[in-house]
């Protein structure tokens, strides 16, 4: 009788909740649609980027001044564009993509003199494009002196070596899933925010909304107990956080088809594995954030008190996981205990393709299992009192 | 048969941050009265008087503080769930759902209080034939006007076909057609065609008693005034004027009104 009547309520409230197509409507739109969306504006980002690297063009004022510079710069294999007659205003309006470097007048008399002509580097700060081009002409530049100094020095008969005592070598140990954790790392964010939304209209429907439509009272005249019924109401409210959070992880494996750069696609690896994870790691968080929602709702009279008072809890959810997000590989063992920042961790490891271990995902579980039970409890404990209040 | 003894309660309204405690309200005081089956009997009293905190007393919502709840010989308090099943209560609160039809409205309370789902649809239909309202049945309840929730939300309660019916103001804001057929049905409800129910009603207005009730009980103050057919209450206050008579005994001990 006691399971009986909670599936009777977990049925009513599943098909309640689903015929809200408004409100689904805009979960689906916000939380689960948002994150492809941004992975895929992202990737268009990077992929412009990437095509002007792969470019090696370098803008010149005056380059018929200079065919020594010129000719390093072919040497060093980019070619070289002239620079537009207005190019500090195209600059600033941000048609101009790279930077200019302005050579004076005299600048071949002046370098066999001997008399450090000076370069002229224009670019706009607040012009990112340019920015990211302006380092690459330093380098260069440096490249050139560096070269002009050797040979002189070189004809003086001094060794290459005096001059570079120490050389310096790279090595990157970042896998490539690790690197694409860069630009991943954002993924478990968006899942975490989707499970909330999609729990949060149920949960203060089931519960604040009964109340101000006046209907928990002559729910609670039926023969069911008060536990038996917030079971089927929690049990339907975290279904629904299920169904948009399952959405949300599955999204994102269309959402890579689209990618437009192609070392993005390459680094970011998120299969039916990965997707699966998400869902498994979710799930518990999914149905304690439910309970915890009620829980706070019930206390309300209406819905709109109900969110204002629920708001503490959702700053709680959308701002915990931003510690592991601005942390990086600072990952400590209390984000474990924490949930929302747990769950973002062991998303985190997925996405690195690193083993997540038995203890950190029984512990995750652990926590959201007995904050979903004080949540049920409570609810149940305060039903009849809210009913008449 | 629904039988209340000695009946009380008294709230104690939150304690403010500052300032002193405040004092604890007492909603019942002594209300005691017995409906038999097969007739209707009315709760008669003036607004605040206590009767919707008896009938949330008799529906298990509140646990009173002394007294007696009995339905059919079953103790509200202690057998609580027992008690429900054989009681279809009408609250002052009759929210529908409004994204869901009249008939899943009336078959999600069928089905919480344990029936089957053919026998369910059936007797959801029955009971809109009865209450005239089958055009209603398949669609949503938003929208609804107050005398067609106000049927949906009958058929919700009597549903289980209880033996005991227990309304809380049921004409609040119906109009005269919709109050004539709730009287029409609740008197065939008692009759024994109907199934000689019992049937409580809570009221505060005088033309309902008198056109609807078997018998009379008075709720002042939060106890029972007095107790009666109509036309004994007319004798036992020297009046022929049932108005006349139920401000004597409603009203005796306030000041001003005396007879």
């Amino acid at each position: 009788m006691k399971l009986g009547a909670a599936w009777t309520v977990f049925r009513k409230e599943w098909i309640d909740a689903l015929r809200d197509r408004r409100t689904l409507a805009v979960v689906l739109l916000s939380s689960v649609l948002m994150g492809p969306l941004v992975l895929i504006a992202l990737s268009g980002l990077v992929a412009s980027f990437e095509s002007h690297a792969e470019r090696r063009e370098v803008v010149l004022a005056g380059a018929e001044q200079a065919p020594t510079l010129v000719n390093y710069l072919q040497r060093q294999g980019f070619s070289v564009k002239p620079a537009p007659a207005d190019y500090e205003a195209q600059l600033r309006r941000s048609e101009l993509a790279d930077p200019v470097l302005v050579v004076p007048a005299d600048f071949e008399a002046a370098l066999r003199r001997a008399e450090a002509p000076v370069l002229l580097l224009v670019s706009d700060s607040a012009n990112k494009r340019s920015e990211a081009g302006s380092g690459r002409l330093q380098r260069l530049v440096a490249g050139f002196n560096r070269e002009r100094a050797t040979l002189a020095l070189a004809l003086r008969g001094v060794s290459n070596e005096l001059l570079e005592p120490v050389r310096l070598d790279e090595r990157d140990l970042a896998s490539p899933q690790t690197r694409g954790t860069q630009i991943t790392g954002m993924l478990p964010f968006f899942v975490l925010m989707a499970v909330l939304y999609g729990a949060l209209n149920a949960a203060l429907d089931t519960t604040a909304g009964e109340r101000e439509r006046g209907s928990l009272e002559p729910l609670l005249m039926n023969p069911a107990s008060p536990l038996s019924l917030v079971l089927g109401k929690w049990a339907a409210v975290a279904a629904v956080a299920m169904l948009i959070a399952v959405l949300s992880c599955f999204s994102f494996i269309p959402a890579q088809w689209l990618l437009r750069s192609d070392t993005l696609a390459a680094l970011f690896q998120f299969g039916w594995r990965e997707a699966l994870w998400f869902v498994a790691i979710v799930a518990p968080f999914g149905a304690a954030l439910s309970a915890l929602l009620m829980a706070v709702a019930i206390r309300c009279r209406s819905v709109k008190e109900a969110q204002a008072s629920s708001a503490v809890l959702m700053l709680a959810v959308s701002l915990l996981p931003l510690v592991g997000i601005f942390n990086p590989g600072g990952e400590e063992r209390w984000h474990l205990w924490v949930p929302a920042l747990a769950q973002n961790t062991l998303m985190t490891r997925v996405l690195r393709g690193e083993a997540l271990g038995a203890e950190p995902v029984l512990l995750a579980l652990g926590v959201c299992a007995v904050l979903a039970l004080l949540g049920v409890g409570f609810v149940a404990r305060v039903l009849r009192r809210a009913a008449v209040r | 048969m629904i039988r209340i003894e000695q009946l009380a309660k008294r709230f104690t309204p939150p304690r403010r941050l500052f300032g002193p405690a405040p004092a604890p309200v007492l909603a019942v005081r002594d209300v005691g009265f017995v409906a038999a089956d097969g007739r209707i009997t009315a709760l008669l009293g003036p607004n605040g008087a206590g009767k919707t905190t008896t009938l949330r007393m008799l529906a298990g919502l509140i646990r009173p503080d002394a007294g007696r709840l009995e339905v059919d010989g079953l103790d509200v308090v202690e057998r609580p769930r027992a008690a429900l099943a054989r009681m279809g209560v009408l609250s002052d609160a009759r929210g529908l759902y409004p994204r869901l039809t009249a008939r899943e409205n009336i078959v999600y309370f069928s089905a919480l209080q344990g029936m089957r789902r053919d026998e369910a649809q059936a007797r959801a239909e029955a009971l809109a034939q009865m209450l005239d309202c089958t055009a209603l049945l398949e669609r949503r309840t938003e929208g609804f006007s107050q005398g067609e929730r106000m049927k949906v939300a009958l058929a919700r309660a009597l549903v289980h076909d209880p033996a005991n019916i227990v309304l809380d103001e049921p004409t609040n804001g119906l109009d005269v057609l919709a109050t004539r057929a709730l009287r029409e049905t609740l008197q065939w409800l008692a009759s024994p065609a109907g199934g000689g129910k019992c049937i409580v009603f809570s009221t505060h207005i005088m033309q309902e008693v008198e056109r609807l009730s078997d018998s009379v009980v008075v709720i002042a103050h939060g106890r029972t005034v007095a107790q009666g057919t109509v036309a004994e209450l007319g004798a036992r206050s020297g009046t022929r004027d049932f108005e006349d008579a139920f401000v004597r005994l409603a009203y005796a001990d306030d000041a001003g009104v005396t007879p």
